[in-house]
């Protein structure tokens, strides 16, 4: 047998061994080792267990039984590396989000405004900055708002306090605005970007 | 003979169209709010109406009177140029919101629609009417702007469903009422049917569309060809026409036309103006692997006259190399030094695949194949550092003349955001609200 199917047979032992030791939470015994690694004998399967404590995979107590080391860590078995890092194959980049899915949850509701007033400051909102604002969302409390009040068009936190809206700035300059006749939700906004350069 | 109804299945398949109510004029509404409710066109640029809001309607406005009347006679109208970016979004996020409710959606054209909603009342446990109502408060929600829908077994019947309440219509024409709605209508007034047809067919004492559906198949067979007796059909709810959901991928003719304002007499401006409308149309017709083998330009004067010519090339090509030669001599034809120009179009037709092209025994192959070569080039470069890069210098005056028209540019594109260039903006519309 040459060394690299060597090498491969005792991959797959220690891939057997971990696999056991994962599910069951203890070593298997001599026997045990036998029957997962498909040798016939105590003997050979000591043999095993010789070379695999010289590699530093496992370990033995005083009484023989046997102590995993590297055994259930089978990153570091599997993962053995061989020279640089492996390129970023698609499949490892499919679980990742574009900026744009990352910001926008529904694509065709969503819309961008550019904020020129203070008045939710507070909230860190400032005039110049963009915000995503997403039209087929209900307003919850707590949520800013784009509204139309009275014909105005306003941005602030909304307030649903026994049935009545207030709309509350984040600004002390301002005051909460309870609208008088009208109020009509444009569109709950979901993120703030602000570009530097 | 009125009163029975043309079929007694009420739906062996349902059909929705969906049109847009003045379709860019609402877009400018919905991303300028504070126009809605204002009388507002589109098509500055073009110094014609494209579009005009409802309320624009109201006051007397028409699509395709000259910008300049509209001012003179209505003056409180607002006048925009097109932003056919915005207008591109909208459209694309119609179909998105109408493929949520159905996979089966042909995009017939920027603001219309077709969805094949047959079998989807179990799914949604409601009537056809009530998914129509849906999609509508989807859209009006989400898109803010209004939509008349239309409903019913064939195409033919749904488009007329959906033009039955305008704007803002939802028309439920099942089986058995498919009568009721066809006894008033106007025989040229169903789709398919043109203003000849319509003047036979008046002939031969058919002035309804209902008189039109109850004629036999054997007596129209004597009078029209296929296509009619296809429209027969739909009119009986018997469908013809499937609701075709395969992005548009072939085209039978292609057609570039640009206006310019104001109109002028200039031969070397309105040749460059054809070039241009060349280029482009071969740099769509080469996206698609197609080539053209006829060619046909049209100028429009400044009075709406057009004059055109047809020029067949002597081999098919998508290379205005090949063709400006012919498309100037054609224009030579027509070109009067006198008379004022505002708008040329140029048509490729008689479409064939590249792939299919066979070389003739006298085509000069060494030529054929560097002309591949630079405009395989020139289609790189347009990808990559946008479209007109690299250009033709017969269309070069094109750029002398469009600079500086700052009031014929809309908004989104004067007002960049940060990172946005000239060429590229966010494909997001953007909300023009003061907060």
């Amino acid at each position: 047998m040459r060394k690299g199917e060597r090498d491969l047979l005792l991959k797959s032992r220690v891939k057997a061994i971990s696999e056991f030791y994962l599910s069951k939470g203890r070593m298997p015994s001599f026997s045990e080792l036998c029957s997962l690694t498909g040798l016939r004998s105590k003997n050979a399967a000591f043999k095993l267990v010789k070379r695999l404590k010289n590699e530093g995979y496992l370990d033995q107590d005083e009484k023989g039984k046997l102590i995993p080391r590297l055994i259930n860590r089978t990153i570091k078995l599997l993962g053995a590396v061989e020279a640089g890092f492996p390129s970023p194959a698609e499949e490892e980049l499919i679980d990742t989000l574009s900026l744009d899915e990352f910001l926008i949850n529904n694509p065709s509701s969503t819309y961008l405004l550019k904020v020129s007033g203070d008045s939710m400051a507070g909230a860190g909102i400032l005039p110049e900055d963009l915000v995503l604002v997403d039209c087929s969302l209900e307003p919850k409390n707590g949520d800013i708002v784009i509204a139309q009040v009275d014909g105005e068009w306003t941005i602030k936190y909304f307030e649903k306090r026994d049935g009545e809206v207030f709309l509350i700035p984040a600004n002390s300059k301002y005051d909460p605005i309870k609208p008088k006749e009208e109020l009509k939700i444009g569109g709950v906004v979901i993120a703030v970007v602000r570009k530097y350069r | 003979m009125i009163d029975y109804p043309l079929t007694i299945h009420s739906w062996p398949k349902a059909i929705l169209h969906v049109d847009a109510d003045a379709f860019f004029a609402s877009c400018e509404q919905a991303t300028k709010p504070y126009l809605r409710g204002k009388p507002v066109v589109t098509g500055k640029e073009r110094g014609i109406v494209a579009a005009a809001s409802y309320e624009a309607k109201a006051l007397g406005v028409k699509r395709g009177m000259t910008i300049a009347e509209v001012k003179r006679k209505y003056p409180e109208v607002v006048i925009l140029p097109s932003d056919y970016e915005t207008y591109s979004i909208f459209s694309l996020r119609m179909f998105e919101i109408l493929r949520r409710f159905s996979p089966d959606v042909e995009e017939y054209s920027i603001d219309e629609a077709f969805v094949d909603l047959t079998g989807l009342r179990r799914l949604y446990r409601c009537s056809y009417g009530e998914i129509g109502g849906r999609i509508k408060e989807t859209i009006e929600k989400e898109l803010k702007i209004s939509v008349s829908i239309g409903i019913s077994l064939t195409k033919v019947l749904s488009k007329i469903a959906s033009k039955h309440q305008k704007p803002g219509g939802l028309t439920v024409i099942p089986g058995k009422e498919i009568h009721l709605y066809l006894e008033e209508l106007p025989i040229e007034k169903v789709w398919g049917i043109g203003s000849n047809t319509s003047a036979l067919l008046n002939k031969i004492g058919i002035k309804t569309a209902l008189q039109f559906a109850r004629k036999s198949e054997d007596f129209l067979r004597r009078y029209l060809s296929k296509p009619y007796i296809e429209i027969w059909h739909e009119l009986n709810g018997r469908s013809i026409f499937p609701v075709n959901t395969e992005p548009k991928t072939s085209y039978k003719s292609i057609s570039k036309a640009k206006t310019f304002t104001p109109p002028t007499s200039d031969e070397g401006f309105i040749l460059s103006q054809l070039s241009r409308n060349l280029e482009n149309a071969c740099m769509k017709a080469r996206r698609y692997s197609l080539v053209a083998k006829r060619l046909i330009i049209i100028l429009t004067q400044h009075n709406f006259k057009r004059v055109g010519v047809e020029i067949e090339l002597s081999r098919a090509t998508a290379f205005p190399f090949e063709i400006l030669p012919f498309a100037k001599e054609g224009f030579k034809r027509i070109y009067e030094k006198d008379k004022f120009y505002r708008q040329t179009c140029v048509v490729l037709s008689e479409l064939s695949s590249k792939n299919e092209l066979q070389l003739s025994l006298f085509d000069d192959t060494i030529k054929i194949h560097k002309m591949n070569k630079i405009y395989n080039a020139i289609d790189t470069l347009s990808k990559k550092y946008g479209k007109y890069t690299v250009y033709h210098g017969s269309s070069h005056l094109v750029r002398i003349q469009h600079e500086g028209e700052r009031g014929d540019i809309p908004e989104r594109r004067i007002n960049l955001l940060k990172g946005e260039t000239e060429r590229k903006r966010i494909r997001i519309p953007i909300w023009n609200i003061k907060v």
